[in-house]
């Protein structure tokens, strides 16, 4: 019976992992070694370089200035979608008049292709009648009005509020499945001896909510590091590098620059950064298993 | 139940990081070694009178274009011209793949390095087509231009566009020509009877435009590319076509004392406020909106500008007019840095006689004028009757008959890794040209890298 049952399992599992092998894996090998060689792209032939591109990926200012990037747009996730998905879920869960609509409304973004949420936010962004420099305007505050996207100073920041706009609704979605599965009787018997609410929050919710937690932490870590699309349709890293991401300048490099070997040098790197966090992260969760033991 | 939860989710994070690395994957099967491809030789089939086909479409043989003109009036022309040739030709049936401007440049690599080449493909001639050339996916085409005779077709000043490496690989569509173009309501409201001619002219119209509360020039550099035509006319104006011409080939250095004038010329314009503020975060159609409604009152852009502005509606000649860049060293002769688009056939072209048939047919006069009429472009075929030019266009076609030179502009005549060095220097000008010297010598060990000096 469990022969048998093997069997199928087996045969069922050849079509997608068919599919999986021949559109990740392969790919995925390929990139490793493409990352050995200083192929342009185009041209039919290449030669090995050895590790000459990872050498240069750790002497590029480009590059650190990538990973500078991606660290403070790491940062911002933990505090924007991760912080902001918090307030939400905790205000949403509460019994307020019309919560399955609020729930709807911040969810909705997370519906939309990045590649449109970008679009939005550049309309938002635009200096001369975009929204926030046009409310601006209304309040008298033109002082404050900016270009936001062309700015050097402004536009990491604004491309990534616009990031976190669409991410917000996916961590405020699972911080609510955590906050169901917490025992009221807890949070209720807390409350009869006298317990405060933020009290029974920082004893009793956070740390019952933590494997949620870990959850959305390493979903916008990963969301983080993989940060192309709205970037790519926003301001293409500009101006000048400013807005560069690992996955964005790994774009250019490979597609404008036709630094096809450097690229995949690259995307060996931002793969290992992501194998080191997913380690942890399984880590974490072995951890806290307990928690529903 | 909640185990399974995060295993669930475990599994995803895992699938989410695998394809996160891909990205940039090229393709899995470029071959090491490089086959062996015959250069075309034989005859190419090209039926440009040939009558309507009157056999069934299934034995005509499929040919896939690929090109950028995806834009309203471009994909309309484009169309016409496609479904007119498999109107007329016996033995090939054109099937459209068009592509977005911006994702063609990827596209295309993808396909030309995998095993699915297009039969026929639009491309910016200059360095972009020697970068395929060199790359060796390209088809030569030195036969099909001499059977053709192009050579007493094609406009003689652009006919530089088509060699590369001693042989023919691109085959010019269009050409265009970059100028001041203006709003003549604006600038005669400002003062500014006669159009500028040298940079005294130029600057002293500029200071009576902004006296008149109009920033001179509108300029939206987001895409980066708008900017660098400045950059062309500064050089090649100031240090002579010879020198550009080494520079773009790497034989120069940023911080020469040519590339430093033509740096502090364009300063001069962003430090008199000739420019409209935050160009960098504006389109170059953003740009042509703000001379259309008389908020500034030129902007440096090619004839292309001209296919967006009558589309819009607008009337050339009285809506909108053209000067050419004014001469800096009277001794350097008059040019114009543009682009020309151009037809290439990819190496391994599965059906390359009918992609000569095509390229033969769009550079019939009947097509060149479909084409240049809606797009604002010049034809690249030199039967066409010049009647079929707006005011502004012919102004442009005469520049150029007239012996202004033409030459690709920044990012077509150097390389693709060097194009972007120049590009982000340009709009780092464009937010703080005060750093100049700074950005020139970064610009410097970049640009070095690059040429491996």
């Amino acid at each position: 019976m469990i022969r048998n049952r093997r069997k199928w399992t087996f045969l069922f599992s050849i079509i997608p992992l068919t599919v999986y092998v021949v559109i990740v894996i392969i790919p995925l090998l390929s990139s490793f070694y493409y990352s050995f060689t200083d192929w342009n792209g185009f041209r039919q032939t290449y030669n090995f370089v050895g590790l000459d591109n990872f050498a240069k990926v750790f002497s590029d200012k480009l590059f650190a200035n990538a990973i500078k990037n991606t660290l403070i747009w790491m940062i911002a996730a933990l505090i924007l979608p991760v912080g902001g998905g918090l307030i939400l879920a905790l205000m949403l869960n509460e019994e307020i008049r019309g919560a399955k609509f609020y729930k709807s409304l911040f969810y909705l973004p997370i519906c939309l292709s990045l590649a449109v949420v970008g679009q939005v936010w550049i309309w938002i962004y635009m200096p001369n009648w975009g929204l926030i420099n046009t409310v601006l305007r209304a309040l008298q505050l033109d002082s404050l009005t900016l270009a936001w996207l062309a700015n050097p100073d402004t536009a990491l920041v604004a491309v990534i509020i616009a990031w976190s706009w669409s991410q917000i609704g996916l961590s405020m979605v699972i911080f609510l499945a955590g906050l169901t599965s917490i025992p009221t009787e807890l949070t209720e018997a807390a409350e009869v001896d006298g317990a405060s609410y933020l009290k029974v929050l920082r004893h009793i919710v956070v740390p019952l909510l933590s494997p949620a937690t870990t959850v959305v932490i390493a979903l916008m870590i990963i969301n983080s590091l993989k940060s192309f699309d709205v970037v790519y349709m926003m301001t293409q890293g500009g101006p000048f590098h400013t807005t560069d991401t690992l996955a964005m300048f790994m774009f250019n490099e490979t597609f404008k620059k036709y630094y096809m070997g450097y690229g995949s040098a690259i995307a060996v790197v931002l793969f290992m950064i992501a194998m080191i966090i997913i380690i942890i992260y399984f880590r974490q969760v072995r951890k806290l298993e307990h928690l529903y033991d | 139940m909640k185990k399974s939860f995060l295993f669930v989710t475990g599994l995803l994070l895992i699938l989410a990081m695998v394809l996160s690395a891909c990205q940039a994957a090229p393709a899995t099967e470029a071959p090491v070694v490089k086959p062996e491809q015959p250069v075309a030789t034989e005859a190419p089939v090209v039926a440009t009178e040939a009558p309507v086909a009157t056999e069934a479409p299934a034995a005509k043989a499929t040919t896939n274009i690929v090109h950028y003109y995806s834009g309203d009036l471009g994909l309309k022309d484009m169309q016409e011209i496609i479904t007119q040739f498999n109107a007329q030709s016996a033995a090939c049936e054109i099937k459209d793949n068009t592509t977005g401007h911006e994702d063609f440049k990827t596209q295309i690599l993808v396909m030309l390095a995998g095993d699915n080449p297009p039969d026929v493909f639009s491309y910016w001639a200059g360095a972009r087509v020697q970068f395929v050339v060199d790359s060796d996916a390209l088809m030569e085409l030195s036969d099909f231009w001499a059977e053709e005779g192009f050579d007493d077709i094609v406009v003689a000043g652009i006919q530089g566009a088509k060699d590369y490496n001693g042989g023919v690989y691109a085959i010019p569509q269009n050409y265009h020509f970059t100028g001041m173009f203006y709003n003549p309501k604006t600038l005669a409201a400002a003062g500014v009877t006669e159009t500028p001619t040298n940079w005294d002219e130029f600057i002293a119209a500029g200071e009576k435009l902004i006296a008149a509360g109009v920033t001179p020039i509108a300029l939206g550099s987001k895409d980066r590319w708008p900017a660098q035509y400045y950059f062309d006319y500064f050089l090649g104006y100031t240090a002579g076509n010879e020198y550009r011409e080494k520079f773009q080939a790497g034989e120069g250095s940023w911080t020469d004392p040519e590339v430093v004038r033509a740096i502090e010329y364009w300063k001069e314009l962003i430090d008199k406020g000739f420019f409209v503020a935050d160009a960098n975060a504006y389109t170059y159609t953003d740009a042509a909106d703000m001379v259309a409604n008389g908020q500034a009152g030129m902007t440096l852009m090619g004839t292309w500008v001209t296919g967006y502005w009558d589309g819009n509606g607008l009337v050339a000649g009285e809506d909108y007019d053209l000067f050419p860049f004014p001469t800096i060293e009277p001794s350097i002769p008059a040019a114009t840095y543009a682009t020309v688009d151009a037809w290439a056939i990819p190496v391994d072209a599965a059906n390359p006689d009918c992609a000569k048939e095509f390229v033969a047919w769009a550079l019939t006069p009947e097509m060149q004028a479909l084409w240049a009429k809606g797009q604002g472009a010049l034809a690249a075929s030199a039967e066409v009757d010049t009647s079929i030019y707006n005011v502004v266009t012919k102004k442009a076609n005469d520049l150029i008959a007239g012996g202004t030179k033409w030459a690709a502009g920044y990012d077509l005549s150097t390389t693709p890794p060097n194009a972007e060095v120049g590009l982000n220097l340009f709009a780092q000008l464009m937010n703080d040209a005060s750093q100049y010297m700074t950005y020139l010598e970064d610009a410097q060990v970049q640009s070095a890298e690059v040429f491996g000096k």
